[in-house]
């Protein structure tokens, strides 16, 4: 599904990703650690379009196309999505107008009829009920002055509604607490299934014991350093990372 | 007198004279007289502070018209315009000319709406005292020509202690035959002690094409502890002219709310001059404007503290994309005596475009000193974080812009009271700017 290849990126003139490759097939979920500033971030934008990054040299192909060439709302169109370590605040922007203008957004690439007004709200209560996120959040303006968890919820409730091919999570579960933990993990398993395909991002192994990753890979300095089984989860969790980039330099 | 002025005040002059031999109490003597202030005022233009960033000289190369006429319209095309809530009373204009017909005057006993063309016709002298009371004769030559050659507008009386809940909705409808000439349209509203009501007062045009002048003065006394909503729309085709001065005296513990739209128009400016006059009194300004391609909006408020212990707020944002200008011009003075006040001014410009242009000026002149004043001004882009955000979910470059434009302009779209009124600017911000972001 998603091939990534020597991927080399910088920001104004500061190299930040060195050289990635990864790949990720349909059914599978991966998870990517690494310590703060190796790149997860940069990586997880790079692949959903955000301006500002220089692709040095690689190749990312995603369901046969070259993703690189494709604007930010064309890979949404095709199934990506990308759930924010930082949702964007929109004041004045309801959220419900802005879901729903998603979706048929979305639909219209893809030559679907809009949903109809009914059909949204019964499946966007359905959802918000799914990701416990209150239903009262729905009328307000997007994540304008929602918590910090209401903000990852809400991303989590974007995700269900927009069902993406491949969904990017990046550090949904910091700043929640457990019961939140669990919900959003509730709701990114409902999503699991065998044509579909998660990069989950993530400081915690405890996630993992939520949404079982298939790969753990671990980013340092802008390069995987290592891949592994879920047990190499296990293994960071108890040792560091600091093992890993001295084996690294050896 | 430049050849234009002189032309405006020879054709102020017939218009007095062809008055004069009617029935009924025309204002004449007031007129005549301002038809001398004209000639000594002339018209403002950019030696004059108020007017540096807004030149007339578009105006008047219009030269615009002063005539009498009527005009053939269909009336469904006004009746779908109207509120879609029950209202208090309607007065609907038609090429600055009231009509009966379309309208509903019937209102709450002891509540006096009618037009001014009937108070001159039939010479109601309590209805027409308000008239010039607080403008005097025009402190610019435009007002002035107002004063001279005014029409029809409305009267409106509230009593002592009535509470009119629904909205008194005045429509102005501007037909395709107007184009090529100037209304004089003027508007007096007394709210006497503990009176209050909901004013909803709109200018549309028929035609999106149509290029006439509406040049207009509105009079608001608010006396002891009365109050007000007053939601204006100017909605005006992208050739029209559109000059507003309004004038608002607010006594002791009277409070006066404006929610303001000015989305239309080649060239809109809306002047409030408001005296907060007594004890308590309390004004709120809300304004949105949008400027695009070939058009110029201009607001000026002038608050006046003249006693102790009054509050004001104006918040007001606008919307620039293409070529479009805007001018803002907040002025809040405080008197010596006017102590404990407290005064807000607020400022937003979201730029669409690098060729658009906004002067803003925010100005406290405070001569008391225990107040409360602040003012903030910003002038920015679309943030780039939030269009990342809105197209990684798969909105276009334009949708995103127009949604996080509807999100900037929601604060002050939201304070409008009438729900089909936000509705409806909405769907109007957004066909105006689908033009081109
Ligand atoms: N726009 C930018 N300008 C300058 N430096 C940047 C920019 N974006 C990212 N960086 C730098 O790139 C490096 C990688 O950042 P990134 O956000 O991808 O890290 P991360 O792995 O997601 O870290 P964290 O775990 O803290 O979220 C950091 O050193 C960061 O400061
Ligand atoms: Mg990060």
């Amino acid at each position: 599904m998603l091939s990534i290849k020597n991927l080399k990126a910088s920001v104004d003139g500061k190299a930040i990703l060195n050289g990635i490759d990864l790949e990720v097939n349909a059914g599978e979920v991966h998870a990517i650690m690494g310590p703060n500033g190796s790149g997860k971030s940069t990586l997880a934008h790079i692949l959903s379009g955000r301006d500002g990054y220089t692709v040095n040299d690689g190749e990312v192909h995603y369901l046969g196309q070259n993703l690189l060439d494709l604007e930010t709302e064309a890979r949404a169109h095709r199934g990506i999505f990308l759930a924010m370590q930082y949702p964007v605040e929109l004041p004045g922007v309801n959220n419900m107008t802005f879901l729903r203008e998603s979706m048929n957004a979305i639909r219209k690439a893809r030559g679907e009829a809009e949903i109809d007004a009914v059909s949204f709200m019964k499946q966007v209560r359905h959802r918000a009920k799914q990701v416990k996120l209150d239903e009262k959040l729905l009328k307000r303006s997007v994540n304008t002055g929602f918590s910090g968890g209401e903000k990852k919820r809400n991303e989590i409730l974007q995700m269900m509604m927009l069902e993406p091919q491949l969904a990017i999570l990046d550090e949904t579960d910091s700043g929640l607490d457990i019961d939140a933990l669990r919900t959003v993990a509730d709701g990114v398993n409902l999503l699991r299934s065998p044509d579909r395909a998660l990069i989950v991002v993530t400081h915690y192994q405890r996630l993992l014991d939520y949404i079982e990753p298939d790969f753990v890979h671990v980013l340092a300095s802008g390069r995987v350093i290592r891949s592994g089984g879920k047990a190499l989860a296990l293994e960071l969790e108890e040792k560091g990372y600091e093992w890993l980039q001295e084996g690294a330099v050896a | 007198m430049n050849a234009c002025a002189s032309s405006f005040h020879k054709a102020a002059t017939e218009y007095i004279d062809s008055l004069s031999n009617s029935k009924g109490e025309w204002l004449t003597e007031q007129r005549r007289a301002a038809t001398q202030r004209f000639t000594a005022l002339g018209f403002p233009d950019a030696g004059h502070e108020a007017w540096r960033y807004t030149s007339v000289e578009g105006l008047l190369q219009q030269n615009f018209k002063i005539t009498k006429n009527t005009q053939v319209f269909p009336e469904h095309e006004v009746i779908r315009q109207f509120l879609r809530e029950p209202v208090a009373a309607r007065m609907v204009f038609v090429d600055g000319i009231f009509h009966p017909d379309l309208s509903d005057t019937a209102g709450q006993t002891g509540l006096r709406v009618g037009s001014l063309g009937t108070a001159m016709a039939t010479g109601d002298s309590s209805l027409l005292g308000g008239v010039g009371s607080l403008s005097g004769l025009g402190d610019h030559g435009f007002a002035a020509l107002n004063m001279a050659t005014l029409q029809d507008g409305v009267v409106i009386k509230v009593p002592t202690g009535m509470t009119i809940q629904q909205p008194i909705e005045l429509l102005h409808i501007a037909t395709k035959g107007l184009s090529g000439q100037a209304l004089r349209t003027r508007h007096s509203v007394v709210l006497e002690a503990d009176a209050s009501a909901n004013l909803v007062e709109r200018y549309l045009s028929l035609d999106s094409e149509s290029n006439y002048f509406n040049n207009l003065v509105c009079e608001i006394s608010l006396e002891d502890g009365a109050s007000l909503i007053h939601q204006r729309a100017q909605e005006e085709s992208r050739k029209s002219y559109h000059l507003c001065d309004i004038h608002l005296d607010i006594q002791g513990n009277a409070h006066y709310q404006g929610i303001n739209a000015a989305l239309g128009g080649a060239w809109s400016r809306t002047t409030v001059h408001a005296r907060l006059g007594g004890e308590g009194a309390n004004i709120e300004l809300d304004g949105f404007y949008l400027a695009g391609e070939g058009q110029l909006t201009d607001f000026h408020l002038d608050v006046d503290h003249s006693v102790a212990n009054c509050e004001s707020r104006e918040n007001f944002k606008g919307i620039l994309y293409g070529a479009g200008k805007a001018v803002f011009d907040g002025l809040i003075r405080v008197r010596e005596q006017a102590q404990k006040s407290q005064a807000h001014l607020y400022n937003a410009n979201l730029m669409l475009s690098r060729r658009a242009e906004i002067d803003t000026k925010p100005q406290l002149v405070i001569l008391a000193d225990d107040v409360k004043c602040s003012h903030g001004t910003t002038v920015g882009q679309i943030d780039d974080q939030a269009l990342f955000y809105l197209r990684s979910r798969g909105l276009d470059k334009d949708q995103a812009k127009r949604l996080l434009s509807l999100g900037f302009a929601s604060e002050i779209i939201d304070s409008f009271q009438c729900e089909y009124l936000r509705e409806h600017l909405r769907e109007e911000i957004v066909e105006r700017m689908s033009f081109k972001i």
